[in-house]
């Protein structure tokens, strides 16, 4: 029995219906991982399940290729995005959960997290243009800092909520300032949500199209921008397409898994409140 | 020695206010000023091409983009993409739910599964189903015609319904994150004294899951609405707009005038009514949600 209804009907229902839905979400990943190991020769056959399996596809796209650095832009451009998003989201998410009179800003997080990129790609694209910034790391961490920092504040007011406010009052009588009991006493025990949001707001930058398809040239590519070269009005190269995109899906695969709890706190939590 | 009064100010500041400054300063440097600065852009004839002459002309863009045969369009193939995925994935996310709650054995390794698609890059989906459902190497395709049925997935008809299929198979997941959590939070009472007075399933689904999940529901709806009115990937990845304009979504018409036509004022004016839009939306569906609001 793997499903928990009563009659027997509705179980074999159930069971089909969970069964359908996993092979719905995984056959597309067990294709494109089949497409990457097709010989070249054999790419884009919808017919072909049996064959020898090649490496060559990994292989162009590892040792003769601009993947590796646009890896390297995506990891260091979400790496920064995210540091700089804790440490001004952290004190603030604190100040919003502890503090009276922030109604209205815990709001205005909000409104940020649900402003459209087109509203604020063109403008930056004017200053980042003017500062000659286009086609540089910088502009882009700019760029995903808008919908980093207002998603990592607003996971941090949640994590903040959950945290008795003894223990910081308790610190205050042992002789700390609020600061003090903030970063030595509050900030250790969050922890674990600190990273939960700071993967969460990693996985969102590495995963960004519509900016860094506007702001990044050849050096400062980041990955997401490179896979949507691979299939153009100019030709497709569907293995190595497929290489390119379990790449960019695995890590962030094993990422989001180790969050999943507290992204369950996070989005439905706080949201859930409201 | 004597610090400037600003200076001064800021060492006297109340702790809570020194504590969200580098959010505030950071905010207004990358969100406040490019706001500001988008408001400005709509009043200018503002065009990339020729970026040192650049006139003030009042609300002409809103003009024109307000008739705009294609402006119109876009908001069209938008909000019927928006309707119709967030309410395919409402219904989908929920009866997940409800099952996965039902799980006796793999409840864990089910809901990894089935919420992975949330996580990935939206390019790669888009590519990913551009490639599956391809007419002459995707397997879909192939496999349907075997069996009789030939479909142009991306064709005049079907191509704006495909692009909402791949929406629907990348965040069903996110409502049933969003349900998983609502349900795990529902108090036990009201469906004890429901199986003690004996009432039926689809009763206690009705009368009590329903109305209890209520605002998990609404605040679901509205992420996942207004995450969908930012499609662009998917038809960057796709179809281009095309075939014709029949999948071009506001986002991509923003895209489009902006950065194709270099008309920078005439796609600011199209974002602010965007956004414009998007609050009178988020203002009906809280309003019309309010009453029952079970807090």
């Amino acid at each position: 029995m793997i499903v928990s209804f009563e009659n027997r009907l509705s179980r074999f229902l159930g069971t089909t219906a969970i069964f359908i839905a996993i092979i719905l979400v995984l056959f597309p990943f067990f294709w494109i991982f089949l497409e990457s190991i097709k010989p070249p020769s054999l790419g884009g056959r919808p017919d072909i399940w049996r064959f020898e399996p090649s490496w060559e596809n990994w292989g162009e796209i590892v040792f003769n290729s601009n993947v590796p650095l646009n890896i390297l832009n995506s990891f260091f451009i979400a790496l920064i995005t995210v540091v700089i998003s804790l440490i001004c989201g952290a004190p603030a998410a604190y100040a919003f959960s502890r503090f009276r009179g922030f109604q209205g800003a815990r709001y205005s997080i909000l409104a940020a997290e649900m402003m459209p990129p087109a509203i604020l790609i063109l403008p930056l694209f004017l200053l980042l243009y003017k500062l000659e910034l286009i086609d540089s790391r910088v502009g882009v961490i700019t760029a995903h800092l808008t919908f980093v920092v207002p998603v990592v504040t607003w996971f941090l007011i949640g994590f903040f909520d959950e945290v008795p406010k003894d223990l910081e009052d308790q610190a205050m009588i042992d002789g700390y300032t609020r600061f003090q009991a903030f970063y030595k006493v509050i900030l250790p025990v969050v922890r674990p949500g600190l990273a939960a949001a700071g993967i969460f707001g990693f996985v969102l930058s590495w995963n960004d199209l519509f900016y860094s398809l506007l702001l990044t040239g050849a050096e400062s590519r980041t990955l997401p921008v490179a896979i949507a070269g691979f299939w153009t009005f100019r030709g497709i190269e569907l293995g190595k397409m497929a290489v390119a995109i379990l790449i960019a899906v695995i890590p962030v695969l094993i990422l989001s898994y180790s969050i999943q709890k507290h992204l369950i706190r996070g989005i439905g939590g706080s949201g859930v409140k409201y | 020695m004597r610090y400037p009064l600003i200076i001064t100010n800021a060492a006297q500041m109340h702790i809570k206010y020194k504590l969200i400054l580098p959010l505030v300063f950071l905010l207004s440097g990358i969100m406040l000023y490019p706001f500001i600065f988008s408001l400005w852009l709509s009043l200018q004839d503002y065009r990339l091409t020729r970026i040192n002459d650049v006139q003030f002309v009042g609300f002409e863009n809103f003009g024109f983009i307000a008739t705009d045969q294609s402006f119109l369009n876009a908001m069209g193939n938008t909000i019927s993409f928006v309707a119709s995925a967030v309410i395919f994935e409402l219904i989908l996310g929920l009866s997940l739910a409800l099952l996965i709650q039902k799980l006796v054995i793999f409840k864990g390794l089910v809901r990894s599964i089935l919420l992975a698609p949330m996580f990935i890059t939206p390019i790669a989906v888009g590519l990913m189903f551009r490639f599956l459902l391809n007419s002459e190497i995707g397997i879909i395709p192939f496999y349907l015609l075997r069996v009789g049925v030939s479909l142009d997935w991306f064709g005049p008809e079907l191509a704006l319904f495909s692009i909402v299929l791949i929406d629907v198979w990348q965040w069903t997941p996110f409502m049933l994150l969003m349900f998983l959590a609502g349900l795990e939070a529902l108090p036990k009472t009201p469906f004890e004294a429901a199986r003690v007075d004996g009432a039926g399933r689809w009763l206690t689904f009705f009368s009590i899951t329903l109305p209890m999940l209520r605002p998990v529901i609404v605040v679901a709806l509205i992420i996942r609405a207004l995450d969908a009115f930012k499609v662009f990937e998917y038809v960057f990845a796709i179809t281009r707009g095309g075939p014709g304009n029949s999948t071009e979504t506001i986002m991509y018409y923003i895209y489009q005038t902006g950065f194709r036509f270099f008309r920078m004022g005439e796609a600011a004016a199209a974002s602010i009514l965007l956004i414009i839009f998007i609050l009178v939306f988020v203002i009906l569906i809280v309003n019309l949600s309010r009453p029952k609001v079970i807090k």
